[in-house]
């Protein structure tokens, strides 16, 4: 699954990168987030970094049509991949997503409006960092510095490892997010090199992680727990993406509390609450979004989970 | 995969695949095509659950492939559930997997073409809607041999004028509003009924005109509801106190909004057993519409109304009369096709005559109902309200 190999220079699928952040480490951050993910969660908000390859994705709001453009209607796009409803109030080209597959970076680069555009592109350790470089003064100045998103960055082990490495030795603080679905000895390899891990205690009981992420999380916790032990110098921040129905409630935030409060390098606990920015990405990837019916959870839930873990954490008056 | 045949036509070995979803009739198309190829000399196997049978035959303790014997298809009960199953997803190009507690999609549509060849078989019959045939137009320009059947309880194929499985979902269909109008006579009340139609709302519309509904809603037609409420205050009266509204699940709204389910976070969130083995939400995929119109229409008239939704329900039971000689007539005409080597088809009901259409010239399009369909005549004559004046 790792797309990255041994030959030099050792390159990555990026799928963005994303300068001036502030909520996934310490200081001002570089995020960068790599393509390919070991999970399927139905109410992923990144539904274009799942996929390892880059893959296309389509603005229908750029589209000027086929009388006005047409570009893609015909070769070299490949056929039947693009068409126009006849009848329909507009001429905009839709996307059989069945056959539009095959296009690349190269063939997208052909529409003239950007309606047609990748998701993804092969990088270089250099090119990101160079890229990372950019905010140096910024991360001094906060103690901050790089964070590997995704996806699941884990997975382009040789890639990530390189990019943290290459950040520590420019002295810049780094940071992954992770779900540490991964075999332990690809957090062996990066861990080393990272000084803050965000991850994700999804669900609790193994059925339900596999119901609504695919697989069950009994390797994960594993994961957790032996990191935990084996990175004392790391700060872990525990995370739940709150998601009402699946994993917003009491009983799943006491169980991650029991989990992580025995371990003093677990120095907090964040709630994310569910979103549905992604939804308009899964629009553009031709991809049916199971949740669609869900809500935000509401600001009441999010304070009341968020007291129990304060509460937990000794923290008062926050 | 070879495109030419490379067999002499006696001794050929061909295969039948069916895609996601029940449609009364499969076994009829299977029975019609192995018959077809018995006639012919060949022997055909049917895969089981779409293309599983194929790629994944560990699953299959007595094999992923059943041999379409004659003795097999004598005895095989057209009314009875598909006999090759059917697999949740076709779709040979996104094989999802889970390697190592990892979840990937992988392509296996090489995979495959190299088992069909390894099983000798060298055409495949694929029984598919939509969707279906774009993977399987797909395959094709990879080099698969197949003919394609269209299968649709929507009857929303292109390129035929009837796909076989609609008339049976619209006979149940019928005979289920038929139901809910007697109970909403004797409840005094307003059902909204939602029938299948995503795109296209033939069954919504035929069915509709069947048992002379008040209103029926379909996703060609983006509908007023203040004018269906309009509508509905005249015809329900203190002398006939109810009324029948058909909603195709595309129905669409003239201001843009789209049916929504109704917000169960709150309620969710504060489930005890949100962690535990039972959870408040579930994947909905039918229901919003009726739900959507039947609250909608409350608001703006006395009458209380409340949704149905058949959803699922006209999937399954005994062919029609119809569908079980359209289904052996496809699946005979198929495999003619195979005969003839025109591969990359579909095989077609264009009056009076089946034919093969190209998969090109069958996909990208859906077969709505048009402005001037006859049966849009029809439901004015009835004085059935479509959703806004025309």
């Amino acid at each position: 699954m790792n797309p990255a190999t041994s030959a030099a220079p050792l390159s990555g699928i990026v799928l963005n990168i994303q300068r001036y952040c502030s909520h996934d480490g310490p200081g001002i951050r570089t995020n960068v987030f790599l393509k390919g993910c070991s999970l399927r969660c139905k109410w992923c908000g990144n539904p274009e970094s799942i996929a390892f390859k880059p893959e296309l994705s389509y603005d229908p709001k750029k589209c000027t049509g086929k009388a006005a453009c047409g570009a893609c209607l015909k070769a070299p796009f490949p056929e039947a991949a693009f068409y126009v409803v006849e009848g329909a109030e507009d001429d905009k080209v839709r996307v059989n997503w069945d056959l539009a597959g095959e296009c690349d970076e190269a063939l997208a680069s052909l529409c003239p409006t950007g309606a047609l555009e990748m998701f993804g592109k092969r990088m270089t350790v250099d090119e990101v960092l160079s890229e990372v470089e950019k905010d140096e003064s910024f991360y001094r100045s906060t103690k901050g510095g790089l964070t590997l998103s995704g996806g699941e960055c884990l997975l382009q082990l040789d890639f990530s490892a390189a990019l943290l490495k290459g950040a520590h030795e420019r002295g810049f603080n780094t940071a992954i997010e992770t779900a540490c679905n991964v075999p332990w000895a690809y957090i062996e390899k990066v861990f080393p090199h990272v000084d803050t891990v965000l991850h994700d205690h999804k669900l609790t009981i193994p059925e339900r992680h596999k119901k609504w992420t695919g697989v069950s999380n009994e390797r994960i916790l594993s994961n957790f727990k032996k990191a935990y032990e084996a990175f004392p110098d790391i700060d872990f921040v525990a995370r739940t993406p709150l998601i009402p129905g699946i994993n917003a409630d009491e009983e799943h935030i006491r169980a991650v509390l029991a989990f992580i409060r025995p371990h003093k390098n677990v120095i907090d606990y964040e709630l994310l609450p569910y979103h549905r920015f992604g939804l308009g990405k899964y629009l553009s990837l031709g991809v049916v979004y199971e949740l669609d019916d869900y809500k935000t959870p509401s600001d009441d839930l999010v304070k009341h989970l968020q007291s129990i873990i304060d509460e937990a954490f000794g923290r008062t008056g926050r | 995969m070879i495109k030419e045949i490379g067999h002499t036509t006696f001794g050929r070995r061909i295969g039948i695949m069916v895609g996601a979803g029940h449609v009364p009739g499969i076994n009829a198309v299977v029975m019609g095509a192995a018959l077809a190829a018995g006639k012919l000399g060949w022997e055909m196997v049917g895969i089981r659950d779409g293309f599983d049978g194929l790629l994944h035959p560990e699953r299959y303790p007595d094999g992923g492939l059943v041999t379409l014997s004659p003795q097999l298809i004598e005895t095989l009960d057209p009314n009875a559930a598909g006999l090759l199953g059917q697999a949740p997803r076709v779709d040979p190009f996104h094989v999802r997997q889970v390697n190592d507690d990892m979840v990937e999609e992988v392509d296996m549509s090489d995979a495959l073409l190299r088992k069909l060849q390894a099983e000798n078989i060298d055409a495949v019959v694929a029984v598919v809607g939509g969707r279906g045939l774009s993977i399987l137009y797909k395959l094709h320009r990879k080099g698969l041999n197949t003919v394609c059947v269209p299968r649709s309880i929507e009857n929303d194929i292109a390129a035929t004028s009837v796909s076989f499985g609609f008339n049976t979902a619209l006979s149940v269909t019928i005979e289920m509003l038929d139901r809910a109008r007697q109970g909403a006579q004797s409840a005094r009340k307003i059902g909204v009924v939602e029938v299948s139609g995503d795109q296209a709302g033939w069954l919504a519309l035929q069915a509709g005109i069947a048992v002379c509904a008040d209103v029926v809603l379909i996703p060609e037609i983006p509908c007023d509801l203040q004018a269906v409420a309009a509508r509905l205050r005249d015809k329900v009266t203190a002398r006939r106190p109810w009324g029948l509204v058909v909603v195709a699940e595309g129905a669409t709204f003239v201001d843009g909004a789209k049916p929504e389910a109704q917000p169960s976070s709150l309620k969710a969130s504060l489930s005890p057993l949100a962690t535990g083995d039972a959870s408040d939400h579930v994947i909905r995929r039918s229901g919003q519409a009726a739900e959507t119109v039947a609250s909608r229409l409350q608001l703006s008239i006395a009458e209380e109304t409340y949704p149905l939704v058949l959803g699922p329900w006209v999937r399954s039971g005994a062919p029609t009369a119809i569908d079980r000689q359209l289904a052996l007539a496809y699946g005979a005409g198929a495999v003619r096709g195979i005969n003839a080597g025109t591969y990359g088809t579909m095989v077609a009901f264009v009056p009076p005559d089946v034919k093969f259409v190209p998969l090109a010239e069958a996909i990208n399009k859906v077969r709505t109902v048009p402005r001037d369909s006859e049966f849009i005549q029809i439901a004015h004559s009835l004085g059935i309200f479509l959703g806004r004046e025309l």
